[in-house]
């Protein structure tokens, strides 16, 4: 397997600049600041590198965006990682910090923003002095700062700590929590290529997008577009956890098949045990079954399969597993983290887990799960930004996947309670005037 | 700055083709098709929309997903859908949504019935409820501040209060707080949201959730009508609509006009509609016996009053600001006409030469109240549009916030603005002539000369040149807003001058949309002025027949006996007057004090010998005049309460008493005599003016104003006090010294005591800190006040509020103080 | 249906239940000259200041630093960082209470996060929340908290000891982490993401132990 972005990985000492230099680092800084910006941006669109923060947008594409214009610009890189079951990003700002800076000046480079800043959640203190710790050893070695190596080109980043919010993930929430404000995401258009941070056009992506970077430049777009399979192009990290033996972060080359992943790199469930669903791309992605297993793992496949690759966390629930508590888990979150700015998340979210609650205490009806499904195909499509969608997907595809499973829950849970049998579900009587 | 350009284009929406203004937003557009989009988010008036609530969401062609139409401006050959099946779902599902946690305690809401939450339920839900989950509850209502009341659980979480407070006011009180379905609106830590423009929020919020105190369970909406005319509480004019049930005001609302409140109104305008009905309130005439005022008949109150004709050709009137054109007309006429005197003023700061009056309301250069919003830059010379005219404050930062125009300060004291502001001088208190001076020298380049008027006015010379560079540079378009203590005292003619000349240099009369806006300090000062209260000037600045004496000078007649009596319409000097102890003698002296009034104040008591009962506000009709020319109706919306009577007809009542005919009293009769006899008013009727108001300046009559000259040089202004140990008194009279606030039951919170504001380092040498008693003492006479300590008060400086009965300091403006902890 | 709880929304934000109290001033922006605000508190939130264009992106770190100064971002915190960043208590309120990791009530000093996200509780995170809490007891020294998902749930079932991130906890790890913050030791050093390998069973390490 070729391994990229966690190359030496585990080398003792490699999040200094001494060790990540002497193993190559920087070079592509190098390389990049000798090239025209229009060459970076087309190595970067040739190489198909996707987003890999959630939504796999083409990153070429999207620097692409950036107006040439002499105002001010800025780059930002997403580092608030809170999809639950994603921890990738983690690993390599913790190990791998000059990579990710390294990245951010090529790409700022390539789009003329003078200002960057990495935004990484309030709750990752470590990662945060050890990218305090890279970056004052770039500013010292002259790879960031005023008219770098001679390029005339100049470039400040500073590092924030968010402080607990899953929606400042969202880019737009992101931009509102950097500029000291509550963080709402915005209406978008305008996006942000076009008037983000302080107004100015920005550019944002993924620690893991920005990471690659460096060996794109390094290796070519053209090389890096071979590995992985059409429209999925080159390594993923992958975080695996949940019910499996070998939970961590594996780099795998786009396509393989998910059961690889999941049986042969993180060892599957433990003895006995089989997979009853699984996430293959954060807790936000519409759930697959054991019989989806075999997919390869790239967008398309996935895409097609109802799902989506998304942040690549693979969170794998086993048959010990009640359906319905995954359900609520996921509901509860979601409402904690909407932002409450527009009505059919802040209120679709609480209903949601008002109507679980009472499935998960037997003082439902099956009614209530036509309810419950109608409610998030309210959601979708109707926010304002996905993070509604990305509690109603993953519950919508609950409900319709295990259905006679919280059938079977409700009765029996009533049952229990002494409250009897439901009533089948009826119909609405509908007055015809 | 050019306003922009509007382009038509044809879009299409449910089948139909319609017209729009390219950039419209689709649910404005969409009304030209006659197809309403449901909203409870959007509020243009609130700025850019935020596309919150989901309530407007619509099909577009070639865009997969629904788009709220309240975000999305129309465009040429767009094809718009808003009654498809999937539409009209994505409406039911955020109705639903909305009532998830929305209690049904509608018939005790004083929303209901003018409710938009019942209206879109109604027409856009979807009629059955599948939600029986426990609401969500909160103990309510609340007291949000003494005037608003919030129910939490009737919020429905639109954002509109909240962007009130941060967008428009800048008040930055009301916020959310939490996140997601716990979000809810609240102040800082059980602090009170008490804020200029508060109110608004209640005539924003789209739910009961944000009521008026006052209001509250007063009436239901089919109990009441609406009935338009203006606020008469400052000059600013705004347009309301007052809320009647049975005779009495209970409510007042925005009547939105771009040209004058752009929709919005202070709370003084919102709430003081409450000093009609107060007990406090003067409903009877009151005549003198012995050391007493008590009520007596109208028979008996008009005949003393008619003594005035025993003090022909000794008479003096002051003409107070709210007074309407007609009733000043009236007066001034009975003065001049038929009593033989022409001591008559309107204006407290002294008497302006008619030439500069001419030249100051030259049409040319009267900036409009919309200019403050799209110039390029606004200076403010002595002037802070938050007390002067709140409304015009929310104007400047609309133009700050949204066009980028550049603010620009010049006063004495800190203003509400200078947070905004690119550059704030401050200078002594009642030296603003010597910046306007400083100013003029610096913008002609002559630098020195600048530089000592600026040091004599006791601001940084530096500070005067960067002002006047920053104009030089600040486009095209820049606006004046002054003050009218500037032109104040001795130096009064040398800062008109001033004022003309940079005016000049800056090009100013040649562009639409600059100009020059005087903030006055009565409600209808610029009205006053034009219909001749003035001692030196005849209805439409024309030649008196006679001079007479200004405001200072009748005091000092009054007081050596040379006048002999004197008539307050609706002016209590002694209480308004920062020097009120000339007065004070004045009145004592007189023989016969005839008043207008509705709160007696001490000096009244002790001096009138009758006072009548002022109208309030919905009672009165007539006209008059706003800072940009624009000539308003007052319309009665009540009948008179107790035995009040309009006080035109008062006034000719003692006319007729007196044996003098002027030719008219109340109705458009009289408003036809305003307009016959200032020329630049020609041929206006109250028909013309009709609900909306008319601006002078733009009908052709306005080029019969004579024209003015600059006249003869005034002598340059006198330098400061040096402070020396004492300080320079500052006075200002904020938004909230008023008869009406004082006598508002929900407003007399906000009557004040005596403070003084001072600088931290003037504080730590006296040795006295924050809310300590301090007493300030000048010419023998002594005032006691709290100390609040402020960091943008400059060194040297105090400022003490005008305008409160308890105020009685012996010392005018800029004159030295000691100050000594209590 | 069972029985419904009146006020069961409540809020953590004290005051929510109450009026205003019409003798406090307007919260306007607080004036220097009458708000103290210590001189090293004050130092930090301009050396954040100074890093950005603008000076309000300086505000979430500024309460970082108030928080910790304070312990907590109590009213008289939110003054004091209202005054230096030149903005109202209002909008600084507004941001505390959007952000999960600012307290606005009064806390122990030991801040426990335990993860009870999905895939920690898979691995049990819900019970050692419960374990945790009761290790702790009612001792007002621990700030214990179920959050979310922290992103490590290689380490699952885990929980972030005063900002250290340690995993996977067995129920008795409860015990030892209490007893070792009261004891003032650095608890469960063999767990710990920064010192050790962490769960990863390819033996991969954690930090590079710098
Ligand atoms: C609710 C929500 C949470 C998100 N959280 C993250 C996140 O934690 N990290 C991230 O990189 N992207 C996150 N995203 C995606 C970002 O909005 C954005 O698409 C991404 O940062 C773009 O970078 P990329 O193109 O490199 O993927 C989130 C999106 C949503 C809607
Ligand atoms: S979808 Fe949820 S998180 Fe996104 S804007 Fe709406 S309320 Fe906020
Ligand atoms: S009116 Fe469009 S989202 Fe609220």
């Amino acid at each position: 397997m070729s391994a990229i972005l966690f190359d030496r990985i585990d080398e003792p000492g490699l999040a200094t600049i001494d060790v990540y230099t002497r193993r190559g680092g920087y070079s592509a800084l190098k390389k990049a600041l000798a090239m025209p910006r229009e060459a970076i941006i087309e190595e970067l669109k040739v190489s198909g590198l996707r987003g890999r923060g959630g939504a796999g947008f083409s990153m070429g594409t999207k620097a692409s965006f950036i107006p040439g214009a002499e105002i001010d610009k800025y780059l930002v890189c997403n580092a608030d990682e809170s999809e639950p079951g994603t921890f990738k990003d983690r690993e390599l700002m913790q190990k791998k910090p000059h990579q990710l800076i390294e990245g951010m000046i090529i790409s700022a480079y390539a789009v003329g923003a003078n200002r960057s800043f990495i935004y990484i959640r309030g709750e990752y203190v470590l990662q945060a002095e050890m990218l305090e710790r890279a970056i004052a050893e770039a500013k010292q070695a002259g790879h960031l700062g005023e008219n770098i190596h001679g390029s005339g080109f100049s470039l400040d980043l500073v590092l924030q700590r968010g402080a607990g919010a899953y929606i400042c993930g969202e880019e737009t929430g992101l931009l509102d929590s950097l500029e000291g404000k509550r963080g709402n995401p915005r209406l978008k258009p305008p996006f942000p290529a076009n008037e983000g941070l302080y107004k100015g056009p920005t550019l944002i992506n993924n620690v893991e997008t920005l990471a690659t970077v460096p060996p794109i430049i390094e290796m070519g777009g053209a090389e890096y577009a071979k590995l992985g399979v059409e429209n999925s192009a080159g390594t993923k990290l992958v975080s695996v956890s949940g019910n499996v033996q070998r939970p961590g972060n594996y780099e795998i080359e786009l396509g393989i098949s998910s059961r690889e992943i999941i049986f042969g790199l993180a060892g599957g469930p433990e003895a006995g045990r089989s997979v009853k669903l699984w996430f293959p791309g954060g807790s936000s992605s519409p759930v697959l079954t054991a019989d989806d297993l075999d997919l390869p793992y790239d967008f398309d496949s996935l895409a097609k399969a109802g799902s989506m690759l998304g942040s690549g966390a693979i969170i794998v629930v086993d048959d010990s597993v009640r359906v319905v508590d995954v359900a609520l888990k996921l509901a509860s979150f979601y409402r904690h983290e909407s932002c409450g700015k527009c009505t059919p998340c802040r209120e679709g979210t609480n209903w949601t887990v008002n109507m679980l609650e009472r499935v998960q205490s037997g003082e439902a009806t099956p009614m209530d799960l036509d309810i419950i499904a109608s409610v998030q195909e309210q959601i979708i499509g109707n926010c304002l930004c996905v993070l509604g969608d990305a509690m109603a997907m993953p519950v919508g595809s609950l409900v319709a996947k295990f259905r006679p499973e919280f059938e079977a829950h409700i009765e029996a849970a009533r049952e229990r309670n002494g409250l009897g049998a439901s009533q089948p579900a009826v119909e609405q009587p509908v007055l015809t005037i | 700055m050019p306003r922009p350009t509007e382009k038509t284009i044809t879009f299409t929406i449910d089948g139909r083709e319609v017209e729009a203004i390219e950039g419209a937003m689709l649910v404005d557009a969409a009304r030209g098709g006659d197809i309403e989009i449901p909203v409870f988010c959007y509020e243009p008036k609130l700025g850019a929309p935020v596309g919150a609530c989901r309530m407007c969401l619509v099909e577009i062609e070639g865009i997969p997903k629904l788009q709220t139409a309240c975000s999305t401006p129309v465009r040429d050959g767009m094809v718009v859908n808003t009654g498809t099946e999937r539409v009209k779902g994505a409406q039911q599902s955020v109705v639903e949504f909305l009532l998830v946690n929305h209690p049904l305690d509608c018939p005790v809401c004083d929303k209901g019935g003018e409710c938009p939450l019942q209206d879109i339920s109604f027409g856009w839900g979807r009629g059955n409820s599948r939600f029986i989950e426990p609401k969500r509850h909160f103990v309510k209502p609340l007291a949000l501040s003494p005037l608003i009341a919030i129910d939490r659980e009737r919020c429905i979480l639109c954002y509109r209060g909240v962007r009130f407070s941060q967008e428009i006011a800048e008040d930055h009180q009301l916020v959310l707080l939490e996140r997601g379905a716990s979000t809810f609106v609240a102040t800082f830590d059980g602090h009170p949201y008490v804020a200029p423009f508060s109110g608004n929020i209640v005539e924003l919020c789209p739910v009961g959730a944000l009521t008026s105190r006052a209001y509250r369970f007063r009436a239901r909406p089919w109990d009441i009508e609406g009935s338009g005319s203006i606020c008469s509480l400052c000059p600013a004019q705004c347009n309301v609509t007052f809320t009647v049930r049975d005779e009495r005001v209970l409510r007042v609302l925005s009547r939105d006009h771009d040209g004058v409140d752009d929709g919005w109104l202070c709370d003084k305008g919102r709430f003081a509609y409450q000093a009609t009905h107060s007990d406090e309130r003067l409903t009877t005439p009151l005549v003198r016996d012995g050391e007493q005022l008590r009520p007596a008949t109208w028979e008996r109150a008009l005949a003393v009053a008619a003594g005035i004709s025993r003090h022909a050709g000794s008479a003096a009137a002051l003409i107070g600001g709210e007074t309407s054109n007609e009733e000043a007309l009236l007066l001034s006429r009975l003065m001049r006409d038929g009593l033989d005197s022409y001591d008559i003023d309107s204006r407290s700061g002294g008497v302006l030469p008619l030439e500069l009056l001419r030249s100051l309301a030259n049409p040319a250069l009267q900036a409009t109240v919309p200019d403050l919003e799209f110039a390029n830059t606004v200076l403010l010379l002595d002037a802070d549009p938050v007390d002067d005219a709140p409304i015009l404050d929310l104007r400047i930062r609309k133009g700050a916030r949204r066009r980028e125009m550049q603010v620009l300060v010049a006063s004495g004291r800190p203003t509400a603005l200078d947070a905004r502001a690119a550059e704030a001088v401050r200078h002594a208190p009642g030296s603003g002539a010597n910046i306007a001076c400083a100013l003029d020298a610096a913008l002609s380049g002559d630098t020195q000369r600048s530089a000592t008027l600026a040091r004599d006015g006791g601001a940084d010379p530096e500070a005067v040149v960067r002002l006047a560079n920053l104009l030089r540079e600040a486009g095209e378009d820049i606006v004046i807003v002054w003050g009218e203590r500037l032109t104040d005292g001795p130096s009064g003619a040398a800062a008109a001058q001033a004022l003309l000349r940079i005016a000049d240099q800056l090009g100013l009369a040649s562009r639409d949309g600059a100009g020059l806006l005087e903030l006055s300090r009565g409600t209808n000062g610029r009205g006053l002025r034009e219909v001749g209260a003035l001692p030196n000037s005849a209805p439409g600045f024309g030649e008196p027949q006679r001079e007479g004496r200004g405001w200072n000078e009748i005091a000092t007649a009054a007081a050596a006996g040379q006048v002999t009596a004197l008539w307050l319409l609706g002016s209590d000097p002694a209480r308004d007057a920062s020097n009120g102890e000339p007065w004070a003698k004045a009145l004592a002296s007189a023989g016969l004090v005839i008043a207008h009034a509705s709160t007696l104040s001490p000096e009244l008591g002790a001096h009138a010998n009758v006072v009548f009962p002022a109208e309030a506000g919905a009672e009165r009709e007539g006209t008059v005049t706003s800072p940009d020319g624009r000539i308003q109706r007052l319309r009665p919306a009540i009948g008179h309460g107790g035995q009040v009577m309009p006080t035109a007809a008062v006034i000719a009542a003692i006319a007729d008493a007196v044996g003098f005919e002027p030719g008219f009293s109340t109705g458009s009769k009289a408003t036809e005599a305003v307009a016959e006899a200032v020329g630049f008013y020609a041929g206006l009727t109250s028909d013309e003016i009709g609900g909306r108001g008319i601006r002078w300046q733009e009908r052709d009559a306005a080029s019969a104003l004579p024209a003015g000259t600059a006249g003869e040089t005034a002598a340059p202004p006198a330098a400061a006090a040096s402070p020396n140990g004492s300080l320079r008194l500052g006075t200002y009279r904020s938004i909230w010294a008023s008869p009406e606030v004082e006598i508002s039951p929900a407003l007399k919170f906000l009557s004040r005591s005596a403070t003084v504001e001072i600088s931290p380092e003037d504080a730590e040498r006296i040795g006295i800190g924050n809310g300590q008693r301090v007493e300030l003492g000048s010419n023998g006479s002594q005032l006691e006040a709290v100390a609040q300590l402020r960091s943008d008060v400059p060194e040297g400086s105090i400022f003490i509020e005008s305008g409160l009965t308890s105020v009685g300091l012996s010392a005018t403006e800029g004159e030295l103080v000691e100050v000594t902890a209590k | 249906m069972s029985e419904v709880t009146r006020f069961t929304h409540g809020s953590r934000i004290p005051g929510w239940d109450q009026s205003t109290d019409p003798s406090k001033p307007a919260a306007a922006i607080p004036d220097p000259a009458t708000t103290t605000v210590p001189e090293e508190l004050r130092a930090a939130i301009e050396a954040e200041i100074a890093k950005y264009p603008e000076r309000r992106s300086a505000l979430i770190p500024a309460l970082h630093h108030a928080q910790e100064h304070h312990g907590w971002c109590s009213p008289e915190a939110i003054e004091q960082v209202a005054c230096v960043m030149r903005l109202t208590p209002g909008e600084v309120a507004a941001v505390v209470t959007f952000y999960d990791m600012f307290e606005s009530k009064p806390v122990g000093k030991n801040t426990i996060y335990v993860c009870t996200n999905i895939s920690c509780s898979l691995n049990g995170g819900d019970r050692i929340l419960a374990a945790m809490r009761d290790a702790a007891g009612d001792d007002p020294d621990f700030n214990i908290r179920g959050f979310e998902c922290l992103g490590a749930c290689d380490m699952a079932p885990m929980a972030s000891i005063n900002g250290e991130y340690v995993g996977p906890l067995t129920d008795e790890d409860c015990n030892q982490v209490i007893a070792q913050l009261t004891a003032g030791e650095t608890p469960l050093p063999a767990k710990q993401l920064s010192l050790r390998p962490c769960a990863d069973a390819a033996g991969r390490t954690g930090g590079d132990g710098q």
